[in-house]
């Protein structure tokens, strides 16, 4: 069971509902539930393996659920395929580009099979990114072609985005661009995003929420600032008092055992302590569902 | 969707270039051929004469006309029996296949294989009409090319067989004209189904190749056993030289027009079989090897297709009551009636059903070409991107 208390509120714009997946006797998503409200950009956070790019993959009719369903904006995209796809945006996990075609080409392909694409939209962005339109996909960097693929994905003026793992092969630079141009459109647009990532740190100025799968299961599902503010990391002989151990990890410098808590509501003496970081957050509930109980940083 | 056609053509660059490229040097090479052996102009009367040096029934002294004659079709035969001639009669034959495969596989496999399917899919609602930009741009690349080709096929066959006309001739057929079109839109049609149901491209370029060469092989078999049994019709008596007991090979014979189907044997009016034929010159024949006229391979018999003059066509008494099997055995009874013995009678698909023989054979490759599409639309609605 997702611990968080933000799921519920708003209307929902990407809503898992006991969504369970299986690969032959591999669980990629187990009763899965998750609720994306509108207007949000949520990161969807888990090491790689945790089912982050099934999730994705889900709600864009690639994959079909085995047990459970995803409704995107409404709709069942499985169930109603091109009209749940015409509400989103997608982004691959790599910058797929047609090898041979133009910037403009993809733009032009985009408008073809689209029918509501805006090329004027993404033209622009691109403009303003001074990727040249002439240019031929195969010969940009990895951080051009990742911009053109969330440019396509913007181009649709969909009402939610599914960006998997983009920015992966990215260099910081080109991270912090395409962070910030996704930001600046979601704010403009008013749209919902669901960024996956397995570096924290990637989505940390991003997003507003924070989901956490891990093997397959919802760990945490609840705003950012709810996360911080509810969760202390201590060594492990030191519990805040009334708080619940979630998960014990090895720390930084590789020394000492620490175990992250999550507190009690109006608990004065553990919100005393230091916040834990994000990435703390994270290990912690990751190493919960190893149940190992511990976790290299 | 023009835009969509153009890209996947753009997409698809080299095999577009590679296609055209080659359909239009066979072309090419198909018209230069054609082009030497009309420049020999050589008389179908010494054609007809000049069956693989054999100078016909007359024994008398070659005159200086006949020498010309002889010298004229010997060059045309060398020129048919070329290194060249053949390598481009080759190609001609399975250029539409090739084509088809070579601008089928890649269609959806290699969208499959470089990531880019999930891109495309996530933009179009309808994977089904993405695929049809994709298809109709394949469509339009090898129809008007291989068309070209079938004509400029159309008019070797002519070339190499003088005084026949292509357009109502089962000569070749399947290789050659309109059909070409359909054998690419088949090659190409089944290609891409395969890649879309394997997603990898040179697996679905070798099994389209293994698939294709068998059905182009079994075909003819397939289709005069099956299909064109039904429509044919027995042959009328045309030839001269087929009546004094020649069997018609070579340019210009009329027996290239029809297409040989299957045939019956009659003894005195009554169907038999070919076991009872057998049985009938075994108590009623001697036969003895001998070096004869029809033992000598015929220059004109370049594997037409199921031409009357078909290896499976029977032998045929003369009226001596002789007869000459494909094996260079020629056979005597004593003092029998050519009447009574047995009488094989051939059933074709006469050559001026060409074009009704031509719309049938063309659109059950159409059919199958449309099976295989809509296999592959199915398909694509249910797999995975990747």
């Amino acid at each position: 069971m997702a611990l968080g208390g933000g799921a519920s509120t708003g209307t929902a714009a990407l809503a898992a509902h006991g969504l369970s997946k299986r690969f032959k006797k591999k669980i990629a998503l187990d009763k899965v539930d998750l609720s994306i409200p509108a207007g949000s950009v949520t990161a969807l956070v888990g090491p790689n393996g945790a089912g982050k790019t099934t999730l994705i993959r889900v709600c864009m009719a690639f994959e079909r659920p085995n047990a459970g369903g995803v409704e995107v904006d409404g709709v069942d995209p499985w169930k109603h395929r091109s009209e749940a796809l015409r509400r989103v945006g997608y982004v691959p996990q790599t910058p797929a580009v047609y090898r041979g075609l133009s910037v403009e080409d993809h733009l032009s392909m985009a408008r073809s099979l689209h029918s509501g694409f805006d090329s004027d939209y993404a033209r622009r962005r691109l403009d303003q990114l001074g990727i040249p339109l002439d240019q031929r996909a195969d010969t940009l960097s990895g951080g051009q072609a990742a911009q053109l693929g969330l440019a396509m994905a913007l181009g649709t003026r969909a009402k939610v985005l599914l960006l998997d793992e983009p920015l992966a092969n990215l260099d910081p630079l080109a991270r912090r661009e395409f962070i910030q141009v996704l930001l600046d459109a979601v704010k403009s647009d008013g749209s919902t995003a669901l960024l996956s990532s397995h570096i924290v740190t990637d989505v940390e100025d991003a997003c507003d929420r924070l989901a956490i799968l891990g093997a397959g299961k919802v760990r945490l599902d609840c705003p950012l600032e709810e996360a911080r503010q509810t969760h202390r990391l201590t060594e492990a002989d030191s519990p805040p008092p009334g708080a619940t151990a979630i998960g014990s990890f090895l720390g930084k410098g590789g020394k000492n055992i620490m175990t992250l808590w999550r507190l009690a509501p109006g608990d004065a003496a553990g919100e005393a302590l230091e916040t834990a970081s994000l990435e703390d957050v994270v290990l912690g509930y990751l190493a919960a569902g190893r149940g190992t109980g511990l976790q290299l940083n | 969707m023009l835009t969509r056609i153009r890209l996947t053509l753009k997409q698809h660059r080299f095999e577009t270039i590679a296609v055209t490229v080659v359909c239009v040097g066979l072309t090419v090479a198909a018209l230069i051929e054609a082009y030497r052996l009309n420049s020999l102009n050589v008389p179908l009367s010494c054609l007809q004469s000049y069956q693989g040096g054999y100078m016909g029934p007359s024994q008398g002294p070659v005159t200086a006309a006949q020498a010309h004659c002889n010298e004229l079709a010997k060059s045309f035969n060398d020129m048919r029996g070329s290194l060249d001639m053949n390598l481009v009669q080759l190609l001609l034959l399975f250029a539409p296949i090739l084509a088809g495969i070579v601008v089928g596989a890649p269609l959806v496999a290699r969208e499959i294989e470089q990531g880019t399917a999930p891109l495309s899919w996530a933009l179009s609602g309808s994977r089904r009409r993405w695929l049809l930009g994709k298809v109709l741009a394949g469509v339009f690349l090898l129809a008007p090319l291989m068309l070209v080709v079938g004509l400029a096929a159309n008019v070797l066959e002519g070339a190499l067989n003088p005084g026949l006309n292509p357009y109502a001739s089962f000569s070749n057929y399947l290789g050659r004209g309109v059909p070409d079109v359909f054998w690419a839109l088949a090659a190409f049609a089944g290609t891409f189904a395969l890649g879309t149901v394997l997603g990898r491209t040179m697996p679905a370029v070798v099994l389209a190749l293994v698939v294709c060469f068998f059905v182009r092989a079994t075909w003819d078999a397939g289709m005069t056993h099956f299909v064109l049994r039904q429509f044919a019709v027995q042959q009328v008596q045309q030839d001269q030289q087929q009546q004094q007991g020649y069997v018609v090979y070579g340019p210009g014979g009329p027996g290239n027009a029809d297409m040989y189907v299957y045939y019956k044997s009659f003894i005195d009016g009554k169907e038999v079989t070919d076991a009872e034929v057998n049985a009938w010159y075994n108590q009623n024949m001697v036969c003895v090897p001998m070096l004869t006229p029809s033992a000598s391979t015929s220059p004109g018999d370049s594997g037409s297709s199921g031409a009357s003059s078909s290896p499976g066509a029977p032998a045929t008494p003369d009226k001596q009551g002789s007869t000459m099997g494909d094996n260079g055995v020629a056979c005597q009874g004593p003092n029998i009636d050519p009447s009574h013995m047995p009488q094989p009678v051939q059933y074709v698909i006469p050559g001026s059903w060409y074009w009704q023989t031509i719309a049938l054979e063309s659109g059950l490759l159409l059919l199958g070409s449309l099976f295989c599409g809509a296999i592959a639309f199915v398909w694509v609605d249910r797999r995975r991107p990747y």
